[in-house]
């Protein structure tokens, strides 16, 4: 960009004005013929629709008729067999044959397996942003002219071979195909054998990034739009038996056209019915739910659910919602927001591991005013601006106990999303200008998500509420000026 | 109405290409078809051996035979002549356990691996043909089937090489859906679920993870499982209804058909194998195969 900057009576003579005026018309004609390669696909994809289109207009008696011989594509179920025989030279072994009669089977879809691409495929543009899991960059698919985002796995040099949680990250991500979860399009690799990309569709923003830059939160209807998309994500997540176990708002991706993806599955895995042993340092403490930070060694997919609630106050309030310093203050922080515990509200915490060294003080006990069976609600000067039944949802997604908050399928069904303001069309979402790809981002003041193979810490939850271990002076505790004030 | 292809990827597995079904990299590697069957056959046995010893649930087993066969297949899958089978084996079983509720170690696979592939101790055929009934024998020497710290440290190398050349071989793509499961279900909606029946029918699924004509790279599970209890209920004499029930799920008679003569013809490929190498062994290392090939070459200008 140096040549604009001189004046234009000046000789063009010098080298070096020369060679930036050559990179310029280079750069030029790369893109154009990637905007040519786009517009051929576009139109190929054209072609193809309308051929496809025109062979469903075929009246069925045609086969042999004017035509020729039928237009050759995949045997769909469903459709009327009167085809059936001139589709028969196409037929793949796990596909069977045509159906018999009037009868139309299920066609399961048959997707292939082959070697991994190699990364040279890709061109690097810029570097995104480096996670716990890896390194993301912006990149090109060269030969398509496509941006994708390319992420880097880090191998960590683990004990086990290939690290477990990387598997794990592409097996639930090629499993999840839905629109609020990111697309993974393939795993590419590089030279060395433990070089291994995953190679998703790019998306402009992170949650975290576009909260933080906002002058304003988020509007209302536009709080829904968002939380709907990805409670239904979290759906099906949930409904493949899979858990993330590291939601929040750095790891929800946005795109220019209001659509929210879930990302970074780098902690996901499947669980079980009964669950089977699991790790109990998962989620980033500041989205952690408490019977984690309590210790308890089985946990399922409300953990999931805790986050959620955690990002519906951060849309709300533009602030993570709970930002303790360390486990021991996350669970102050949490109790000073929803209030201690109860045998009421929390029937089985005095049997978690870390609930043993909790003291809670004396008058809680008589705090508990809740109706039977559903959690207390949050203070609503906390968040004046929610409507009765968002602060209900609220309330319910950050219940202590985890038997209390509502699945991702009960969120969904909320009365909150039904009341006005309805949520915003995607189509009407605000855009804004993207920072993934142009600049490196600033450092994140989120505390890290735990690494994978590190031990719990031995806690001592004795000063949660302020006292000293075996002291009883709970009135000094951080959670009661707030539910006073 | 037929439910969007996504909704079905937990019923459905990933099938060879026709590609990948009439060429092998091992084919063009110049390992003939019939030895390459025998090799896989002895491999996918050899993994559902060790799978046992390892005390590993049988969905993870035949997950990974499943995985292990694939390997092989189209000709960019693995070859016989540049990765050796045993390893193979391993690293699929070590690495599908890793990733299911039950993992297991590198050195309980590496010991397991040792005593199976012992010449003096292997309880398998195909390894050690002198075997005879271990009743009236000694015990082997535990020396035969010892695995030492230095073969350990090299052999966990190359077990984590392996596994990292399986998973780039088939894209990372480690999804592998069971029939038995699905048999259970249908079992159950015929209204037959004795538990005869079902040993069978599952009899059938587990031999047809061994079968030459890759089944489980062919057909998905709902059409495993029709065929084994198509020919399970006449082996256990269980009437079945007279329509033509196995449309209900979604296979068809010609697929059906060529299942069960698959599945049928299991037993006999079975005993045939094992009369071909009766004083000999499978080769499972690629010197061996190497040899083999060799030795058949000089038969061939012999004869």
């Amino acid at each position: 960009m140096s040549a604009p900057s001189k004046s234009r009576w000046i000789d063009d003579d010098d080298p070096e004005t020369q060679a930036a005026i050559e990179r310029q018309k280079r750069e030029k004609e790369a893109r154009k013929r990637a905007k040519a390669e786009r517009q051929r696909r576009a139109e190929e994809e054209e072609t193809a629709r309308t051929r496809e289109a025109a062979a469903e207009k075929q009246p069925y008696g045609t086969v042999n008729g004017e035509n020729g011989p039928p237009t050759k594509r995949r045997r769909l179920s469903g459709e009327p067999s009167a085809d059936g025989s001139a589709t028969g030279p196409q037929k793949r072994p796990g596909e069977g044959g045509a159906p018999a009669g009037q009868r139309s089977l299920l066609r399961f879809p048959g997707p292939e397996w082959g070697p991994c691409r190699h990364v040279d495929n890709f061109e690097r543009l810029n570097h995104i942003e480096e996670g716990s899991y890896g390194w993301v960059s912006r990149a090109k698919d060269i030969t398509t002219g496509e941006i994708v985002a390319l992420k880097k796995l880090k191998m960590d040099n683990s004990p086990d071979g290939f690290p477990v949680t990387g598997l794990r990250e592409i097996q639930t991500l090629l499993e999840s195909r839905h629109t609020n979860i990111v697309y993974l399009r393939e795993v590419v690799m590089g030279n060395k054998m433990d070089d291994v990309f995953l190679v998703m569709d790019f998306l402009e923003h992170d949650l975290k990034t576009l909260l933080d830059d906002m002058r304003e939160p988020f509007l209302p209807s536009e709080i829904k739009t968002l939380l709907s998309q990805i409670v239904s994500g979290l759906d099906f997540l949930h409904s493949h038996w899979i858990m993330h176990r590291d939601l929040k708002t750095s790891n929800l991706l946005l795109n220019n056209r209001g659509e929210v993806k879930i990302a970074d599955f780098g902690m996901a895995r499947y669980y079980g019915d009964p669950p089977p042993k699991l790790t109990q340092l998962v989620v980033t403490l500041w989205y952690r739910a408490p019977e984690l930070l309590l210790g308890a060694e089985k946990y399922g997919p409300e953990i999931d659910m805790w986050s959620i609630g955690c990002i519906f106050g951060e849309l709300l309030t533009k602030e993570p919602l709970l930002q303790g310093k360390n486990e021991v203050d996350q669970v102050s922080k949490i109790f000073a927001l929803t209030g201690p515990p109860t045998s009421q509200t929390w029937p089985s915490f005095r049997s978690l591991p870390n609930a043993k060294s909790l003291r809670l003080p004396a008058s809680s006990i008589a705090a508990s005013s809740a109706p039977e069976g559903k959690p207390p609600l949050l203070p609503r000067s906390k968040f004046p601006f929610l409507t009765n039944a968002g602060l209900q949802l609220l309330s319910a997604l950050l219940a202590l106990n985890p038997t209390a908050r509502p699945s991702a399928l009960d969120c969904l069904t909320h009365p909150y999303f039904r009341e006005d303001p309805r949520p915003k069309a995607k189509e009407m979402f605000p855009t804004f200008p993207s920072k993934a790809g142009m600049e490196r981002r600033r450092r994140r003041e989120t505390p890290e998500a735990p690494k994978r193979g590190q031990e719990a810490p031995p806690l001592d939850f004795a000063g949660v509420f302020g006292g000293a271990p075996g002291g009883d002076t709970g009135e000094t505790g951080a959670g009661f000026t707030l539910r006073l004030g | 109405m037929a439910p969007p292809a996504a909704a079905l990827s937990s019923l459905s597995n990933a099938l060879a290409t026709v590609e990948q079904l009439s060429s092998s990299s091992s084919s063009i590697d110049g390992v003939a078809p019939d030895l390459e069957a025998s090799i896989r056959f002895a491999g996918a046995q050899l993994t559902q051996a060790a799978g046992i010893l390892l005390r590993l649930s049988q969905d993870i087993i035949a997950q990974a035979i499943v995985t292990f066969t694939r390997f092989w297949a189209g000709p960019e899958g693995g070859s016989l002549r540049i990765y050796s089978v045993k390893d193979v084996s391993a690293a699929a079983l070590y690495m599908t356990a890793k990733l299911s509720f039950e993992p297991t170690s590198p050195r309980s696979v590496l010991n397991v691996y040792a005593l199976l592939l012992s010449k003096e101790a292997s309880p398998l055929w195909f390894v050690n043909p002198r075997r005879q009934d271990p009743t009236d024998k000694p015990a082997p020497a535990p020396e035969t089937y010892y695995l030492s710290e230095g073969d350990y440290q090299t052999q966990r190398q190359v077990l984590f090489r392996i596994e990292s050349v399986i998973l780039r071989t088939l894209g990372f793509n480690t999804h592998v859906v069971l029939p038995h499961t699905v048999a259970l279900t249908y079992l159950q909606t015929l209204g037959v679920s004795t538990p005869a029946l079902a040993n069978r029918v599952f009899e059938h699924l587990n031999a047809g993870l061994l079968s030459p004509q890759l089944l489980y790279l062919t057909h998905q599970p709902n059409a495993l499982a029709v065929a084994a209890i198509y020919l399970a209920a006449r082996e256990v004499n269980v009437k079945l209804v007279d329509s033509e029930w196995w449309e209900v799920f979604d296979v068809d008679r010609e697929q059906l058909g060529f299942l069960v003569v698959g599945m049928k013809s299991m037993e006999g490929f079975a005993r045939a194998e094992k009369v071909k190498w009766e004083t000999r062994t499978v080769p499972l290392v690629v010197e061996d195969v190497d040899a083999e090939i060799e030795r058949r070459r000089m038969m061939e200008e012999g004869g």
